[in-house]
């Protein structure tokens, strides 16, 4: 008995001595993070450099919004990355829907064909893209940009639709038909509002693709009034001089939304990620 | 108390397929008009010498001939092969022991859960340049903490010296990667039932022989698609490499991507780099052939 305790107890001791371990790992690149935003330029580069800011000021962040147009940036990432999560997002509900509650077919090589699609190389669809865009006049604009991104969330967000609707039993939308509603209003009033997590989970990896996208919007926006938030953090880090703090402060604003976004969904995210996996 | 006689399935069968496919039509029509249209249009630019806009000299298969010509292609491939390899050996190592210490509930794990899943929510922008930083020869975190405890005696280029921007850029990407195979990994674990587990400790399986023999069997299926998608994912990476060293110093982290990238928008070969692309994408998808082998067989 005893040494069974003594044995749950080391293998207790070495479970969380593992956890803290990753979590410092992951916990003190992202704190000196913190610490290099909330620094003036002068401390950033002096040796050795300081854990806790000698001198704490918030500049760093105010000049993102008066010596850099991130503001600018900050509206062209939202409308583009909205644009295309609604798109997909919509998309993918209706295709979830058709493949678990009909038969046709081509149905398995439809969802063969999706699994496929996440073999393409990205590099693939950037040089047609590049070429493709100009043809339609959909260079520089943001429908353009919105339809590119698209093209990399439908895909998986479809595939998470499926597995989410498949947990769904067929028994509830029967009761309903029974009951009169038309197949639309069963989509609509009852199926839907019972995928809603699924559907947040779809939306939060849309969101997460396209905020973080950086090589299409590097080679397909040349119009600086267009450049997104990715292009315009890159872009400080300059060839001649690097500004650490405002890259820095930069950085950590642009991680905020998704932060908050995974805090707040994360459960409904979690099991939704491996639905379609899991239920196979 | 049905109003109707005949059976829901029966009734719905006629219209069935109709109905479903008008569901399925729009993401079809997506799919096809910004995935198969553009590739489509990737593999014919691999048949020419092309400026993109005037100048289009067919040429056949003499892209696809000239890449399996040049040596350093080939080498390119194999870097990327040892890239790919490391980062998502690693991705499974320490996700997987992550997700097998957090996936019953316990103290401290939703916070533990939280924590270690943040490198996923950074984008891959913030990641590189936060790495590189803290890799900055002169003013980086890196070296000073490196001098202090005594284990460097003098300044390191991290980036800048072949012989570790290889690891380094790994290191990061592993960094990077984890959490989300950790995710997968810990939802694939939850649907494992806990009457399983019982029964094989019932029997007198230590810890090391229930995962070997029960909970790995279990999530086959979402070790498959994880591995999958990480390795292909990983695979055609680009953005933190290039970020942190545009491949260089050198070659020394010239990964695939970022030499098709150099050849079409440094040296404007757009042919040439539609054609390595079309390559990457065949190496892809017998990747995943391969993985099929490997899990469905056994």
């Amino acid at each position: 008995m005893i040494d069974s305790r003594t044995n749950r107890l080391i293998s207790g001791f070495f479970k969380y001595l593992v956890l803290v371990l990753g979590a410092v790992m992951v916990i003190v690149p992202i704190l000196w993070m913190c610490s290099t935003a909330f620094k003036t330029e002068q401390e950033t580069i002096q040796i050795p450099p300081n854990w806790i800011p000698e001198q704490f000021t918030t500049e760093a962040f105010s000049r993102l919004w008066s010596e850099y147009p991130f503001i600018s940036y900050f509206r062209n990432s939202i409308i583009i990355v909205f644009g295309s999560m609604i798109i997909s997002t919509i998309i993918s509900c209706f295709a979830g829907y058709g493949v678990t509650r009909f038969n046709f077919k081509g149905k398995g090589s439809f969802l063969t064909f999706i699994l496929v699609t996440q073999m393409f190389p990205s590099i693939m669809l950037l040089i047609p893209y590049y070429k493709i865009l100009s043809i339609y006049h959909l260079n520089n604009t943001y429908l353009g940009m919105i339809l590119v991104y698209t093209s990399f969330t439908i895909p998986f967000c479809t595939w998470m639709m499926v597995g989410f609707f498949k947990s769904i039993p067929l028994e509830v939308d029967e009761a309903a038909i029974i009951d009169g509603c038309s197949r639309l209003k069963v989509f609509f009033r009852i199926i839907l509002p019972l995928t809603l997590p699924g559907i947040a989970a779809a939306a939060i990896y849309s969101f997460n693709t396209s905020w973080n996208e950086y090589m299409f919007a590097q080679i397909l926006i040349n119009d600086p009034g267009l450049k997104t938030v990715p292009v315009g953090i890159a872009e400080l880090n300059g060839q001649y001089k690097i500004l650490w703090n405002d890259m820095m402060a930069a950085s950590l604003i642009s991680s905020i939304p998704l932060v908050l976004l995974f805090l707040f969904f994360q459960r409904s995210f979690i099991s939704s990620l491996t639905a379609g996996a899991v239920k196979q | 108390m049905s109003r109707h006689s005949t059976p829901f399935s029966a009734r719905n069968m006629d219209r069935g397929a109709l109905a479903g496919y008008l569901f399925i039509f729009p993401a079809i029509l997506a799919m096809v008009a910004l995935i198969v249209y553009p590739m489509l249009f990737g593999v014919g630019i691999s048949f020419f010498k092309t400026n993109l806009s005037n100048k289009w000299e067919f040429l056949g298969l003499v892209n696809y001939l000239q890449l399996f010509k040049n040596s350093e292609f080939v080498q390119r491939i194999l870097m990327t092969f040892g890239f790919t390899a490391i980062v998502v050996f690693f991705h499974f190592v320490i996700g997987g022991i992550f997700a097998l210490l957090l996936y019953r509930h316990g103290p401290g794990t939703t916070f533990f859960r939280t924590v270690l899943t943040l490198p996923w929510l950074f984008p891959e922008v913030v990641v590189a340049l936060l790495f590189k930083w803290i890799f900055n020869p002169l003013y980086g975190i890196l070296n000073n903490t490196l001098l202090d405890l005594g284990l460097i005696s003098e300044n390191l280029s991290w980036l800048g010296s072949t012989k570790y921007a290889f690891i380094c850029v790994c290191f990061v990407c592993i960094w990077k990667g984890f959490p989300l195979v950790m995710i997968n990994i810990i939802a694939g674990l939850q649907s494992v039932s806990t009457d399983l587990i019982e029964a094989a400790r019932i029997d007198g399986a230590d810890g090391l022989k229930v995962v070997r023999y029960v909970l790995i069997p279990s999530i086959r299926p979402v070790l498959y698609a994880t591995i999958t998608l990480d390795t292909v994912w990983w695979f055609k990476h680009y953005t933190i490499v290039w970020l942190l060293t545009q491949g260089g110093p050198g070659n020394a982290t010239s990964i695939i991507s970022i030499s098709v990238y150099k050849e079409a928008f440094e040296y404007f070969n757009y042919g040439e780099a539609a054609a390595m692309s079309v390559l990457i994408f065949v190496v892809c998808y017998l990747i995943s052939v391969v993985y099929r082998r490997v899990f469905k067989d056994d």
